[in-house]
């Protein structure tokens, strides 16, 4: 049960990425290898629990599965809360 | 509303891995060989660590670092047999120690006067797979009492390990573990495996343990 420290590690990515534009972050995207002994539920459930505390206001985690045993950050997506041009 | 995309691909074990490197550094720089050692729990970790601090622990001027979850069992029970400082590091019901752990733990060990280090790790053969300690090798302990495929169960473990201990083999004749094919199994998941049988209970295979560690702690002297 590793995925919540990997949660937190990637808040912790996340927040120095983003700044004071944390609280605008809705998707989080994380890479898991299939040899990266990481569960993908497991990880997604641990992600919408760090990313529903402060400074995130409940960004959704979304786990990607890839070949090997990557384990990345792969893309945030932030709404910056401006209507659409 | 506008939903903007920032590519990051930032590798989550980036910061572990960094400091895994200052933990590699270090010891090189005092010319000390750190093995991991990983196991399921109840593998033998400790009782081997015992033994060999018992019979080597002075000549190869050994010190242990014990990740143990929620008590000091693990280093009370070694400091019976060294008076090297044995540094334990509660991991509060964490799965696995960190690198961060590790290189804090290095601020209380002695690095001049030591030449072996073994980092005991949480039992447990998933999580501490993935955390980079800065060791030069993990040592896998597995015991003749787990299951064959256990190799194949637990890849990721095997993978990222250079030695395989098989331990209690005292207990061969009562269970029903097929040795031979418990190391194929091994193999097959990495064919550089190099393989070590002992009973820590019967001291049957310490010599052969004890000549592997004399002669990896001699390596490093000789190239310090």
């Amino acid at each position: 049960m590793h995925e919540m420290s990997i949660a937190l590690e990637i808040a912790r990515i996340a927040e120095e990425r983003l700044g004071e534009s944390a609280s605008q972050l809705v998707t989080v995207a994380v890479d898991v290898g299939d040899d990266a002994g990481v569960e993908s539920a497991s990880l997604e459930f641990c992600l919408d629990a760090v990313f529903s505390t402060p400074p995130f206001r409940g960004a959704k985690g979304v786990v990607v599965r890839a070949p090997g045993d990557v384990l990345q950050l792969a893309y945030l997506e932030v709404d910056d809360g401006n209507p659409d041009d | 509303m506008a939903i903007q995309t920032i590519e990051v691909r930032e590798r989550v074990m980036a910061r572990n891995d960094e400091l895994a490197a200052q933990v590699r550094s270090r010891l090189d720089a005092h010319g000390v060989v750190a093995f991991n050692l990983v196991s399921s729990p109840g593998a033998g970790k400790t009782t081997l660590l015992e033994r060999t601090l018992a019979a080597v622990g002075k000549e190869l001027e050994i010190a242990v670092i014990t990740g143990d979850v929620q008590t000091q069992n693990d280093a009370e029970r070694l400091a019976v047999h060294t008076d090297r400082i044995v540094s334990a590091v509660i991991t509060d019901g964490a799965c696995h120690l960190d690198a961060l752990q590790v290189l804090t733990a290095l601020d209380a060990l002695d690095l001049d006067h030591t030449r072996l280090l073994f980092i005991e790790n949480v039992g447990n053969l998933v999580c501490p797979a993935n955390w980079d300690l800065g060791e030069r090798e993990k040592i896998v302990l597995f015991s003749v009492t787990e299951g064959e495929d256990k190799p194949l169960k637990y890849p990721a473990m095997f993978k990222r390990a250079r030695h395989v201990v098989m331990t209690k083999t005292d207990l061969l004749p009562y269970v029903p573990f097929d040795i031979h094919a418990a190391m194929a199994n091994a193999v097959r998941v990495n064919p550089e495996l190099s393989f070590l049988e002992v009973s820590a209970l019967r001291s049957w295979g310490l010599r052969d343990w004890f000549g592997f560690l004399r002669y990896s702690a001699a390596g490093e002297q000789v190239s310090a």
